[in-house]
Parts: structure tokens; C-alpha cells; sequence
């Protein structure tokens, strides 16, 4: 449970506020409405390489970083398909420093052809570290393309390919920051010892006087219905080979989202989990298997991942996960269905230990429409029964709305 | 009101430090068998974190992976559960467990929600008890992690990481030890519960219990270790001669980027140089506008990311240096790292940049105070390290007080780069 109040400012910027006095430290939390799927796809790769530029300095302070660290305080950032995220936490003493770094990058940024440089070259080091030069690092970068065809979640948050980063210039950062980084395009969440009075003095005062601008209206194309298997066969120098598999599935925001989870979470939430069970225990023919849900605004994904033992054949691997998928179809128990209910209220309770997480959860809730979805997702779980899991495992689980990519070991 | 809307932008707004931290007091109970039990009452959910901790680490076993194996498998089935059960049970409950071994020490944790504690505790005590490490289960422990091992095998950080900690301590060394894929084929029931018969029950150093356990919840812990008899044990000494420094490259001939290890064996918490030498690690490389991360990353743009730590342990602590760089820029990237180096043993630290990590070592520690299980870690490593709660005062002034000449004198001594082993793995 979360307890806090919202306001708005007249520039549009919605402020979430939850006081917690037992800690001597602030979160402050700015998500911006902007993510990948927002990119042109001739220049992908975007939003993350902004986040970057973020801490570049902004239009009144040279650096981000000195200030905040000078005050105590400690920051980071993460950019997904859909939004990019902004937190800091910071001694309470100190928490109008927050306010004056956070306004100011959202006012105007500094925008130097050094510091787009320099970020430039590290974006492609972290595209190398992390997607490249790591075993299966690239598995994303092959599965979103198989995917999905229209949807702009074919590309990963990183980018299609390094060139749309070496390529981008200061215009076109500048632009991206002109169409998306403004106060009505942002929601603003303060966790700790900071009562509301004073969260929205500094909110008025830091915040206020930004202008706000017309937000372009999101005309994503939707992603047409899969109608047959799709099939992609890879084969690289990794030591183990391993199977991917995906389903499209609804958002975040669709009533099927809890029973989706749920499924998810039947089939391999847990080392009592199904998936896990039969083919990692029982068969042995996994290292090790899992199954989840993305969870994206726009229509997501189920994703699977099996990593195969060694001189298992993989038709072997996808008989077996078959066989199960076709279960959890018609037969789900009552005690099952209470134990991944059980799951969820738990990892509920456990994501709100912290008060960055309280802020994050805040914010990302006030997206999805209420910030107070996060305090009645109890509820919505609750409601789930077995049969509509089931029903949902039918429409959803079938070869035709299904993508393989197979990455063998090459040797 | 009247700047409402129109704030000075152009100067920072005032800031402060704490004069001193809160740290809460734990509540302390001490059982029959002289075993320390730490409760500390925080938060606002209905949950309670509760963790084991005992003298089980690498360093108390003879053989390789024996200390991760006995670890790792406790919940795979005991004489009166069989694994699918242990995890049916706990994930009934919504319950989450954990294992975690340390070149020290070894744990479990058991995270809970409230309501279900009475239910969960009884198969963790069980667990933890009597364990069988049945074969087919280290079979598959076995199939698991070699092919985890042949994935990591292909990672130039891993690589680089193995390479350093034989440099370091050599290979004989329980901290230089490297897990090899045969050493799975050397694990077996037997030797798993010798272990666990002498390591775990005979090895219990603390419980810390974390968020808002009830009254009874505490009791029913005590109750458990009085009854199974656990007894206290601390860790044991281990000496051998340590290597000189070296250089040693790991060749990957297919990589893209190539690790970088730089380090040197350094001392323990206690040592009386411990808090300086932690500022000026900080400066270097503890933090993101530190000094390698300014150059290398935000300057040159050779990296995603480079950083410096100080490591302490039971027999000897370690200072290291490590990143991923474009395998073009390599000898560059080792160069810069010297060189910076080399700027702190000449060079005082400006006043400015000596404040602003100050105040940011400050902010860390209040950051790590933050929320019940934040807590449950930092006691965990007081009691660890036999430090009491005034430590964090202490380090508060210590880290406040030092000078740059104390900073500049201390790099002068401890960073030397004849004395420093350098790793690299890659091309």
C-alpha cells in the first residue's frame, strides 16, 4: 500500500506525492512519455541515446552529475520500448538540489556537439558490452524483427543497428527533445521524508514556469494478426544452443493483462512451476527454462526461453514444451491458481520496499492510467479465475501466433 | 511567493551534511548456544526477511565448488521432503528463498509475507537440518552448471576476473581458486553432508530478521536453534605465500572488446589506513564522475563503464580497477588508467572535487540505510566484521575530516604501479 496525492501544475505536469518519514532520503522520479516505439525507423536507437545526453548538461547548469553528487545524491536512468525514466535519491536536506537539476534539464539542455560525441562512442560500447560481444547478447536484436512486422517494438530499445547512432547529429537530438521532453509529457513522483506542502512549493516553483508544448498524437500502426508460424534458425560459436519462443499477447492496460500473468506464472513462476518441473527436473532436458510476459503499453509478448542440454535434440525440447502449453489449456487446479495468486501478492509486497521503487512504481502506474493501481492490484489478481487463464492460454498459445528462433551451438 | 515561477537557476541552491547518522539499534537476543540473533522492526509492509548466516564459504572447504554445492542445494530435497516439494511449499506461500555463498561465508534467506510465515519457516528449519542431496539432483546441479560455466567461459570480463583472483592469491589460494568443469564430477552426497554436518551445524554465526516480524515469529526462531542444536564456529586461518604482482593476458581472439583487471592485494576493514583509502578509491573510480570514469568513459568514450573498488575479507582485502573497452583502444585505456594513477601520487585533489566526494561517500551510507532489509545488510556486516554501531560515526568523521595531503600520501603508498597485477582478456 502507497499512500500519496496528486496534483497538477497548470503546465500539465503531474506530481505524485508519498510521504514516508522514516528515512532520512528523497526519491525523486521523472518518467517521460517517449521510448523506441517512438523513433523514426531509419533512426532508431534515439530515445536511449537521449537519456544519455540528459546527463550532458543542461541550458543553465554545465553538469548534471557535480551538484547532485556534491549534495549527497545519487541518480541513474533507463529508456524501454515505451518510456524513459529519470530517478534520483538524495538526503532530504539537500532535496531542493533535486528540483533544481531535474527543471532544468527539462527546461532546455545544453546540447554540445562534445558531448553528443563522447555519449555517441559510449552507446556503441554499450551496444558492443551488452548485445554483441556477450553469448547470445543479440537474441533481441533477431527476435523483435520475427516478431513483429509493423509495430516499432521490432526494434530493440538499443537500435536496429549501430549506424542509426554513429549517424545521428545535433539536430536531430535537438528536435527529438523539442517533440517529447516537456512538463505535460512527464509525470513527476517524490518518495520519502518530504510532506505534501512542501513538494508542491518546490514542484511550483522549479517546475512551474516551464512552458508546456503540444505533444504529437501517438499514431502507432498496430501489429496485424500472426496467421502462421514463424521459423528462424541461427547458428553462432556460443556453447550451448538454445530455443526462444514468442506469442503476441495484449498490454498492460487490457483487461487480460492479470490472467496473462497469471498463465505465465503457472507454467514457470518458481521452481514448482510447470515448465521447470517437467522439463528441467523430470526430463532433464533444459539447464534451465523460463516464460514470461513483457508487459509493453501497446499489444506485447509472451516470451519463452529454454537452454538445452547438452545432446538434447531440440524437436525433443519443443515436443515437451508443446505437451505442456496444450495442458494448461483445459486443466488448471484450484491450489495452483492459489499459489501463483499467493506469487503475485508477495512480489507486490516485496517491489515496495525501497523508496525509489515506491516512486517508480507511482509514476509507472499513473501511465497506466491511476497511480493508485498500485494499490488494488491485490484485487485484480483475486478476480482471475481458472478458466479464464485457460481460455487465454487457448487464444493465445497457438503455432500460428507463434515465432521460433533456434541459436545452435555451432562447433 | 513572489520568485514563484522565476527561480534563480544560474547557482545552486544551499545544501547540507548530516553531523550524524540514525542507525536504529537492533534488537539483540542471544541463544543458549552463545549464537546472536538480530531483529530489526522497519517498514511499512507486512513482509519479514530472514536470513541465516554461516561459516560455510569457500574458505572452509578443502575443495573446490564442495562450500557452493552444499550451498546451492539445500532446498534439493531433504530426508523428510523431496525437492519439487521444498518448492511447491515455499511457492505455495508465495514465499521466495535464497542462497548465497561468499568467499566466506555462506546463507539462506527466506523472504515471506506475514500472514504465511508460520507455514514457511518449518521447511527452511527443515532444510537447513536435513538436507540429502539425493544424486539425481546433483546430477542435474552438475548438467546445470557446467553449461552455465561454458557460457561464462566466453564473457572477457569472467575470463578476466578468473585470471586476476589466481594472480592475485595464486591458485591454491581459497580466494584463487577457480571453478574448472571437472570439479562438478567431484561432488557427491557424501562428501555434501560431511560438509553440511560440520559447516552448517556447526558453523551458525548470525540471524538477521528484517521488516515486521511478529513477537511469536522471533520466538519460533529462537525456539528453532536452541532446539536443532546448531553451534557457533568461526572462521578458520589459512596461510600460504602469496605471489608477486604480474602481468597476464587471456587471449579471445573473437572479441569485440577486451576486460581490463588492474589491482593489487591491499588490507582489511581494520587497517587504520582503511578510511582514507576508501576516499581516495572513491576519487578514482567509486563513483560516476570519478576520475576513470571522467576520462575514459565521459572524455575519450573508450567504455560503457569503468570503476575502481576496495574488497575486504576474512584473511586479506583487494583494490581493483576493471572495465570493457573497444579492443582498438585497449593499450590507450591501460595507459589513461596509469596515468591517473600517476595524477593522484603527484598531484593534491582540488579542494572542490575532495568535498564533493565527501559529501557523496556521505550520501551512500544514508542511502544504505535505507528501508528494513537495507538495514538487515548493514548489521549483517557489522556484526561480520566484530564492528558495533558507532562504526558509521566513526566513518562519518573519518571520511570528513581527511585531507588531500593524507589522500596524495596514501596513493603514494598503495598505489604504486610496481605493485600492481594487471589482467586483460580479449585481443
Amino acid at each position: 500500500m502507497i499512500q500519496f496525492e496528486r496534483f497538477t501544475l497548470d503546465n500539465g505536469l503531474v506530481v505524485l506525492v508519498h510521504e514516508d518519514t522514516s528515512t532520512p532520503l528523497v526519491a525523486m522520479n521523472i518518467l517521460y512519455k517517449v521510448g523506441a516505439r517512438d523513433e523514426d525507423e531509419h533512426r532508431t536507437g534515439f530515445a536511449h541515446l537521449f537519456e544519455h545526453l540528459m546527463f550532458g548538461g543542461s541550458v543553465n547548469i554545465p553538469s548534471y552529475d557535480e551538484p547532485l553528487q556534491l549534495a549527497g545524491g545519487e541518480n541513474n536512468a533507463f529508456t524501454n520500448n515505451d518510456i524513459t525514466n529519470y530517478y534520483l535519491t538524495i538526503p532530504v536536506q539537500n532535496l531542493e538540489t533535486g528540483f533544481w537539476l531535474e527543471s532544468d534539464r527539462m527546461l532546455s539542455l545544453a546540447f554540445t556537439e562534445k558531448s553528443l560525441e563522447v555519449q555517441r562512442s559510449v552507446v556503441v560500447e554499450e551496444f558492443k558490452q551488452r548485445y554483441l560481444n556477450q553469448p547470445y547478447g543479440d537474441v533481441w536484436l533477431k527476435l523483435r524483427p520475427l516478431s513483429y512486422k509493423v509495430h516499432p517494438y521490432r526494434w530493440a530499445t538499443i537500435g536496429k543497428d549501430i549506424s542509426h547512432i554513429e549517424e545521428a547529429t545535433l539536430e536531430d537530438v535537438k528536435s527529438f527533445f523539442k517533440k517529447w521532453y516537456a512538463p505535460n509529457n512527464a509525470i513527476l513522483s517524490i518518495a520519502g521524508n518530504c510532506s505534501i506542502a512542501r513538494a508542491r512549493e518546490l514542484s511550483e516553483k522549479w517546475f512551474g514556469g516551464i512552458p508546456s508544448v503540444q505533444i504529437p498524437l501517438r499514431q502507432l500502426p498496430a501489429e496485424p494478426q500472426q496467421k502462421e508460424l514463424r521459423e528462424e534458425e541461427v547458428h553462432a560459436s556460443v556453447p550451448n544452443t538454445h530455443l526462444y519462443m514468442t506469442w503476441h499477447c495484449c498490454s498492460r492496460a487490457h483487461e487480460d493483462f492479470y490472467a496473462t500473468d497469471l498463465l505465465s506464472d503457472i507454467l514457470s513462476r518458481g521452481k514448482s512451476s510447470r515448465l521447470y518441473q517437467s522439463l528441467v527436473k523430470e526430463q532433464q532436458l533444459c539447464t534451465d527454462i523460463s516464460f514470461y510476459m513483457l508487459g509493453d503499453l501497446d499489444a506485447s509478448l509472451l516470451y519463452l526461453e529454454a537452454r538445452i542440454v547438452q545432446g538434447v535434440a531440440m524437436q525433443e525440447v519443443e515436443d515437451a514444451i508443446a505437451v505442456e502449453l496444450e495442458k494448461v489449456k483445459t486443466d488448471i487446479t484450484e491450489r495452483e491458481l492459489t499459489k501463483v495468486k499467493n506469487k503475485a501478492e508477495a512480489s507486490n509486497a516485496f517491489s515496495e520496499m525501497g523508496i525509489a521503487n515506491k516512486a517508480l512504481n507511482l509514476a509507472y502506474y499513473e501511465l497506466l492510467g491511476d497511480a493508485s493501481l498500485c494499490n488494488s492490484l491485490q484485487e485484480k489478481y483475486a478476480e482471475v479465475t481458472a478458466d479464464h487463464i485457460m481460455r487465454i492460454a487457448r487464444e493465445v498459445l497457438t503455432k500460428e501466433n507463434c515465432s521460433i528462433l533456434r541459436y545452435h551451438a555451432a562447433h | 511567493m513572489q520568485h514563484t515561477n522565476h527561480p534563480d537557476r544560474l547557482h545552486a541552491p544551499g545544501i547540507a551534511t548530516p553531523a550524524d547518522f540514525h542507525f536504529p539499534d537492533a534488537e539483540k537476543h542471544i541463544t543458549q548456544q552463545g549464537i546472536p540473533v538480530f531483529v530489526i522492526h522497519s517498514g511499512t509492509q507486512e513482509v519479514v526477511k530472514i536470513e541465516f548466516v554461516f561459516s560455510a564459504g569457500n574458505l572452509s572447504s578443502e575443495i573446490p565448488l564442495l562450500a557452493s554445492a552444499a550451498n546451492e542445494l539445500l532446498d534439493e530435497g531433504t530426508t523428510n521432503y523431496t525437492s519439487a516439494e521444498l518448492a511447491e511449499a515455499l511457492d505455495y506461500y508465495g514465499a521466495y528463498f535464497q542462497t548465497e555463498s561468499t568467499p566466506d561465508y555462506a546463507g539462506i534467506t527466506l523472504y515471506s509475507l506475514n500472514k504465511f510465515v508460520d507455514q514457511t519457516l518449518p521447511y527452511v528449519a527443515d532444510l537447513l537440518l536435513h538436507p540429502a542431496y539425493p544424486a539425481k539432483e546433483i546430477e542435474t546441479y552438475s548438467i546445470q552448471g557446467k553449461q552455465r560455466l561454458a557460457v561464462q567461459l566466453n564473457k572477457v570480463d569472467v575470463l578476466a576476473r578468473r585470471a586476476f583472483f589466481s594472480t592475485l592469491f595464486g591458485e591454491q589460494h581459497p580466494y584463487g581458486r577457480v571453478l574448472q568443469p571437472e570439479h562438478y564430477d567431484t561432488i557427491t552426497t557424501e562428501n555434501l553432508k560431511e560438509f553440511h554436518s560440520k559447516r552448517y551445524k556447526g558453523g551458525l554465526k548470525a540471524v538477521f530478521v528484517s521488516g515486521l516480524p511478529g513477537k511469536n515469529t522471533v520466538q519460533r526462531i529462537l525456539h528453532f536453534i536452541d532446539e536443532a542444536g546448531f553451534n557457533p564456529s568461526e572462521l578458520p586461518d589459512f596461510s600460504s605465500s602469496l605471489p608477486g604482482p604480474q602481468k597476464v593476458f587471456v587471449p579471445k581472439p573473437d572479441a569485440m572488446q577486451s576486460a581490463i583487471r588492474i589491482g593489487r592485494r591491499l588490507f582489511r576493514r581494520k587497517h587504520p589506513d582503511y578510511f582514507t583509502f576508501s576516499v581516495l578509491n572513491t576519487i578514482l573510480g567509486g563513483y560516476f564522475g570519478s576520475r576513470l570514469m571522467s576520462n575514459i568513459r565521459e572524455d575519450k568514450g573508450y567504455t560503457y563503464g569503468i570503476g575502481s573498488g576496495v574488497v575486504s575479507q576474512h584473511l586479506d582485502g583487494y583494490f581493483f580497477i576493471a572495465t570493457e573497452v573497444g579492443a582498438d583502444v585497449r593499450e590507450a585505456a591501460v595507459g589513461e588508467i596509469y596515468h591517473e594513477l600517476k595524477r593522484l601520487r603527484e598531484e593534491a585533489v582540488p579542494e572542490g572535487e575532495l568535498t564533493l566526494v565527501k559529501n557523496y561517500m556521505t550520501g551512500a551510507i544514508q542511502r544504505s540505510l535505507d528501508g528494513p532489509f537495507a538495514l538487515a545488510e548493514k548489521q549483517k556486516m557489522l556484526h561480520l566484521n566484530n564492528l558495533d554501531s558507532s562504526y558509521l560515526n566513526k566513518q562519518l568523521f573519518a571520511i570528513q575530516s581527511v585531507t588531500a595531503d593524507q589522500i596524495r600520501y596514501c596513493a603514494e603508498k598503495y598505489l604504486q604501479e610496481r605493485d600492481f597485477t594487471e589482467v586483460i582478456a580479449g585481443k
